[in-house]
């Protein structure tokens, strides 16, 4: 076997280790270049093992070389590939970006112990998107959210504390509905393995014990992805995180959080039972559009724009919901590609906001008067990155809209698109209150507020780009959301 | 790849760099720009279309045949003279819209599929208006604005009908539509607000008089030719279309023998001869098609002739009104005489080259036996005499000496040679009509010139004149006077508002009380939704985690239930 | 003509009424040409109208008074004054133009 066969894991492994050295080095600067070496090799990894999906078909390997179902597989389709791919770049870019602003919010003691952290979160959220064992992903799933309770309350505000507290309780309750639910699949079918328990399922589908575990697994990744009305724990956990931590979490916890519940509803329990013969779809669908709206409109009462953009999240997981609660190909596509979309536009949202925190210090409205001179390349990142959050033509928000639309249209709920429009509407108000601050308020006097520095502003750039690339050149994003999508429709009766 | 845009290309190209240069170097690129421009259309071929797929659309950005090819020549032409008459500009907003204006119009015309036509028609409407809110008076702010929400609101149309039309599985594809579906109609009225049908009208005789001087050179020569262009090819043989535009080319008439600002009656000379073309489109025959494309060639020429002239005037005098010109002819004569050629050239006189393309239409309209049609075109060209190329000229240069004789003087040389070359052209195709003939969608072998059409013409618009002149003489004739005449715009700028003011105000006492009442109940139905959702809302607080873990409770209780149901 | 009028300023074209008479009596006999050309070419008719003598010009004559007689009429109808739809700042009434154009 050579190093290649061995990627699956070593996108795993390298982080995991260089979480444990980190703490070793007493400087800071040392362990952020270490965080940040691992960070990249991951997700130069990422990129060569989607290439050989896509070239080859999904990766197996087989942990220790024991043959499942005993051993641990880990296996790598596209829709994993994807998700991969999407934690791995917004690691690699929110780390090249975080040495400022973490030197900044961090106590200069606890930042080596900050990086380990987050590498520990990072490995966490990769081991997700790369085993096909469900007791294996629940690990997983624990490592990152143990270690996002210890990244959020390092946080310079004494609230973080409480929000990471109440994360910590929710978080846990989360993952305890998991393992139960995994647990009594693991009753019914004697297996851990992905694949296997998708074979065996459908003859025990109709008993209790499998419905239970449904329930517990639906509203286990309902709270870890922050779905209306379990969302409660994130608003603040996000305002509250140091900004490097928000940036990372908005754009890749959720995400990895909703492909986790895409895993189990498509490829464990398949669209049959999960979306047709439960009533998860319907449930997925209100819960959805209540978030839409509700969170929505929180934000467009938000004084703090952390906050604002921490209930916009919120809304975006309720478009991600619906796509899925759509169960056919178009909306579950829309919502693979929203995953992708939103990571970009929320990584670039919140890292400018780092910027901002950065350079002035406080995240309320009142304190981006006038940053449209002062500051005016992050302004203009978060100008571009809201467009794209509202879901303007010539943005990738658009993209994953617009087929979220067709999806709602092919069912023929056109209310439902109307409904998301409102919601863009809505999209357009907060992000708006946010720009008239910036270019219309007039600034405070005898501040001296500058530009961001160059190392926070070319990682940012590098995501708005994205934006606006992935907005016109749809090839990557579609293509890679409708084959995986097709795979996980193909990969069951 | 860089086919696919490539006749949009040269003008979007000089646009950008017009918004870079200066000077002399910016006057040489934005003249190279249209020249460049056109000499690429020489290269293609009709027949030629470039297949492009986007998030899973079949796009079709250049569709090249012998009808886009013409009115993309057609564009380049009018932009290169507009370049010319707008060269004594420094206005860098003015020139960057015309150039990228232009773009849009060529854009539409090689678009081969509804999509991208609907992408270069609302590029078209923001483009556009930048030349109304150059004029920079709030009257043009308000104007530019009215313009651009009636624009809007026919691509949102266009997208609609687009949507519906691909619904109906026919495709992107912008082929011959028709009026039998919804998607159609509402694509025919996209287009007709475009093409300006009667009713949909406004916003062309209420935006153009407000735009600038050269700003209103362009735009006459680009939106309602897309427009034309559209109806065309989507619509041709529609027979609505035969009626639509026989009216289109009457009632504006009217109007325009009372209009006072000379060029607002050219926006409404504008409308009738673009009836001429809809009347063509809608019989659809190859002739009459022929017809209605030519006369949108030759229209550009000579109705960008007469708002050139009147945008000199209006350079050198500042004023527009035709109560407050006259006796120019002495101070301008250049001008004067270039403004009779376009004048001459509207009205059809033989050897000018609205002649050869107006008789294409009207002869086709009688060989399919619209009689009452015929005749209400005839009574519109003589009424095109009577307005465009009488009144235009008389006013501004003849009449009575006005205030502004003893200031004026020839517009900028620029202004000149743009207007020489259009009229050399109305001359040069009056008399060689076949240059024009040749370029045509259809094959054809008509010819204008024999004496029976010669001399009906010349006997129609010499008693039009007759009757100016004894009209002038008995003093019938209404007076140029200071005064806005309303129209159908009437009912958005004054009815709609003023009924919903009226109506609250006549229901009185009680309709306050209601309207009390209702406000408290929006306000306050606001309120309840502030008060869940600011930031110490139900909805927004930080909550307590017990009830977090409530929350939970409830949702896995639920779902349970849901389950096993 | 522009050059000689500019440098004698009192004498242009129509200052002169007898030019203007000209013009009107020119009118005047180009139309009895035509009258008279009706009769004496014969003209191809695609409509029985057509074959009626003078049809053109007095269609044309008729036309045209209708039309300046009708419009007369719409002014009762539909003209107000100038500031009808609210009152705007005007562009300069004398000199130049200059402001929005030279910008």
């Amino acid at each position: 076997m050579s190093a290649l066969d061995h990627l699956p894991i070593l996108v795993v492994l390298i982080p995991l280790l260089t979480a444990v050295i980190c703490p070793l080095f007493q400087n800071g600067r040392t362990a952020w270049k270490l965080a940040l070496g691992a960070a990249w090799s991951s997700f130069a990894i990422a990129c060569m093992l989607l290439h050989q999906v896509l070239n080859s078909g999904t990766v197996r390997y087989q942990l220790g070389g024991w043959e499942p179902p005993w051993g641990i597989e880990y296996r790598i389709d596209v829709l994993g590939g994807f998700v991969l791919l999407i934690v791995t770049s917004i690691a690699a870019l929110v780390l090249s970006y975080a040495r400022r602003s973490v030197e900044d919010e961090i106590r200069p003691g606890r930042i080596s112990f900050f990086y380990a952290a987050f590498l520990l979160a990072f490995s966490g959220l990769a081991g997700i998107t790369v085993t096909g064992d469900a007791f294996n992903l629940f690990v997983f799933l624990e490592i990152s959210s143990l270690s996002s309770y210890a990244l959020i309350s390092a946080g310079r505000d004494r609230r973080s504390l409480n929000a990471a507290f109440q994360y910590l309780i929710m978080g846990s309750i989360g993952a305890t509905f998991i393992l139960i639910g995994i647990g009594f699949l693991y009753m019914m079918t004697g297996t851990l393995n992905m694949d296997d328990l998708a074979v065996r399922l459908p003859e025990v589908a109709d008993t209790r014990t499998v419905r239970a575990g449904f329930a517990f697994l639906t509203v286990g990744f309902g709270l870890k992805l922050a779905l209306f009305p379990l969302h409660l724990w994130l608003p603040n956990a996000y305002a509250y995180a140091p900004s490097v931590v928000t940036a990372f979490l908005a754009a890749t916890a959720t995400k990895v959080a909703v492909y986790a519940l895409l895993r189990f509803l498509l490829g464990i329990f398949g669209v049959g039972f999960s979306l047709m013969s439960m009533p998860f779809d319907m449930i997925l669908i209100g819960l959805g559009l209540a978030g839409i709206l509700s969170a929505s409109l929180v934000a467009v009462f938000q004084q703090n724009v952390k906050r604002m953009l921490a209930y916009s999240s919120v809304a975006q997981i309720g478009y991600i919901a619906l796509g899925i609660g759509l169960a056919s190909h178009t909306g579950i596509s829309a919502a693979v590609m929203h995953l992708f979309n939103h990571a970009l536009m929320k990584g670039a949202l919140f890292m400018s906001l780092g910027a901002v925190a950065y350079r002035v210090g406080a995240m309320h409205i009142s304190d981006f008067a006038g940053l449209g001179r002062r500051m005016p390349f992050t302004m203009a990142a978060i100008a571009i990155a809201g467009l794209s959050l509202i879901g303007i033509p010539g943005t990738a928000g658009f993209i994953s809209k617009w087929f979220l639309v067709l999806g709602t249209l092919e069912q023929g709920w056109w209310p439902l698109a109307v409904l998301i429009l409102l919601g863009s509407f809505l999209a357009l108000i907060y992000v708006g209150r946010i720009l008239e601050a910036a270019y219309f308020g007039t600034p405070k006097e005898n501040s001296a507020v500058r530009e961001a520095p160059l190392s926070m502003l070319i990682p940012i750039w590098i995501l708005v780009i994205a934006n606006v690339y992935f907005g016109l050149n749809t090839e990557l994003t579609v293509g890679l959301a409708t084959q995986a999508t097709t795979d996980l429709f193909e990969a069951l009766p | 790849m860089m086919f696919n845009f490539a006749p949009v290309l040269p003008l979007l190209i000089g646009a950008f760099f017009a918004a870079l240069t200066r000077g002399r170097v910016r006057a040489l690129l934005m003249l190279a720009t249209p020249v460049v421009g056109a000499v690429l259309l020489y290269t293609f071929t009709p027949g030629t279309t470039v297949p492009v797929e986007w998030m899973g659309l079949e796009l079709t950005p250049v569709r090249v045949d012998r009808l886009s090819l013409l009115f993309g020549y057609l564009f380049h032409l009018a932009a290169f003279l507009g370049v010319i008459y707008s060269l004594h500009l420094k206005d860098t907003l003015q020139l960057v819209a015309s150039l990228a204006y232009a773009a849009c119009a060529v854009g539409a015309v090689f678009a081969g599929d509804l999509l991208t036509l609907f992408l270069y028609w609302e590029a078209l409407a923001v483009t556009s208006a930048a030349l109304v809110f150059a004029r920079r008076s709030e009257r043009a702010f308000a104007a530019g604005l009215r313009y651009l929400l009636i624009q809007v609101l026919s691509g949102v149309l266009l997208l609609a009908g687009a949507i519906a039309w691909a619904k109906g599985g026919h495709g992107l594809e912008f082929g011959h539509i028709g009026t039998g579906s919804i998607a159609g109609k509402l694509i025919f009225v996209a287009f007709g607000i475009k093409a300006g049908f009667p009713l949909l009208h406004n916003w062309l005789t209420d935006a153009y008089p407000e735009a600038t001087p050269s700003g209103t050179v362009f735009l006459s020569a680009f939106t309602t030719k897309v427009a034309i262009y559209s109806l065309a090819r989507g619509f041709g043989g529609t027979e609505m279309l035969v009626y639509i535009g026989a009216a289109m080319a009457c009632f504006p008439i009217f109007y325009a023998v009372i209009a006072n600002d000379l060029r607002r009656v050219l926006a409404y000379s504008l409308i009738n001869q673009l009836g001429f073309m809809v009347v063509g489109i809608g019989i659809g025959t190859e002739l009459a098609i022929n017809g209605a494309v030519a006369h949108a060639f030759n229209d550009v020429l000579f109705k960008g002739l007469l708002m050139m002239s009147m945008g000199a005037v209006l350079h050198v005098t500042g004023e527009m009104r035709g109560s407050e010109l006259g006796g120019l002819y002495k101070r301008m004569p250049k001008t004067a005489i270039l403004c009779m050629v376009g004048a001459a050239s509207i009205s059809a006189f033989p050897l000018f080259n609205g002649f050869v393309s107006k008789s294409m239409i009207v002869t086709a309209v009688l060989e399919e036996g619209y009689e009452w049609v015929w005749l209400a075109l005839l009574f519109a060209a003589a009424g095109v005499f009577h307005h465009a190329g009488i009144k235009i000229p008389f006013f501004a240069f003849f009449s009575h000496d006005s205030k502004h004789v003893k200031q004026a003087h020839e517009p900028p040389t620029n202004m000149l040679v743009a207007m020489t070359i259009a009229a050399a052209l109305c001359i040069g195709i009056g008399c060689f009509p076949g240059t024009l003939y040749r370029l045509l969608p259809y094959p054809t072998g008509y010819s204008p010139y024999d004496s029976s059409h010669v001399l009906a013409q010349m006997q129609l618009l010499a008693f039009s004149a007759l009757a100016f002149l004894s009209l002038k003489i008995y003093k019938i004739y209404p007076p140029e006077l200071r005064s806005v005449n309303l129209d159908a715009e009437w009912i958005y700028r004054r009815l709609v508002p003023n009924a919903f003011r009226h109506a609250l105000a006549a229901v009185g006492r009680v309709g306050n009380q209601v309207r009390s009442h209702s406000f408290r109940l929006v306000s306050s139905s606001i309120l309840a939704l502030a008060r869940h959702h600011r930031s110490e809302g139900v909805l927004a607080r930080s909550w307590p985690t017990g009830s977090m873990v409530l929350w939970v409770a409830v949702l896995l209780g639920t779902t349970l239930l849901l389950y096993y149901l | 003509m522009s050059d000689k009028d500019l440098k004698r300023p009192k004498s242009h074209l129509f200052d002169n009424p007898k030019n203007v008479t000209r013009v009107i009596r020119g009118l005047l006999l180009l139309c009895l040409v035509l009258v008279v050309l009706d009769a004496v070419i014969h003209r191809h008719t695609a409509h029985p109208w057509e074959k009626v003598f003078a049809f053109y010009p007095m269609y044309g004559f008729v036309a045209c008074v209708t039309l300046v007689l009708l419009a007369k009429g719409l002014r009762k109808l539909v003209m107000r004054s100038d500031d009808y739809y609210g009152r705007f700042e005007e562009p300069p009434e004398d000199g130049p133009a200059s402001r929005s154009d030279d910008v």
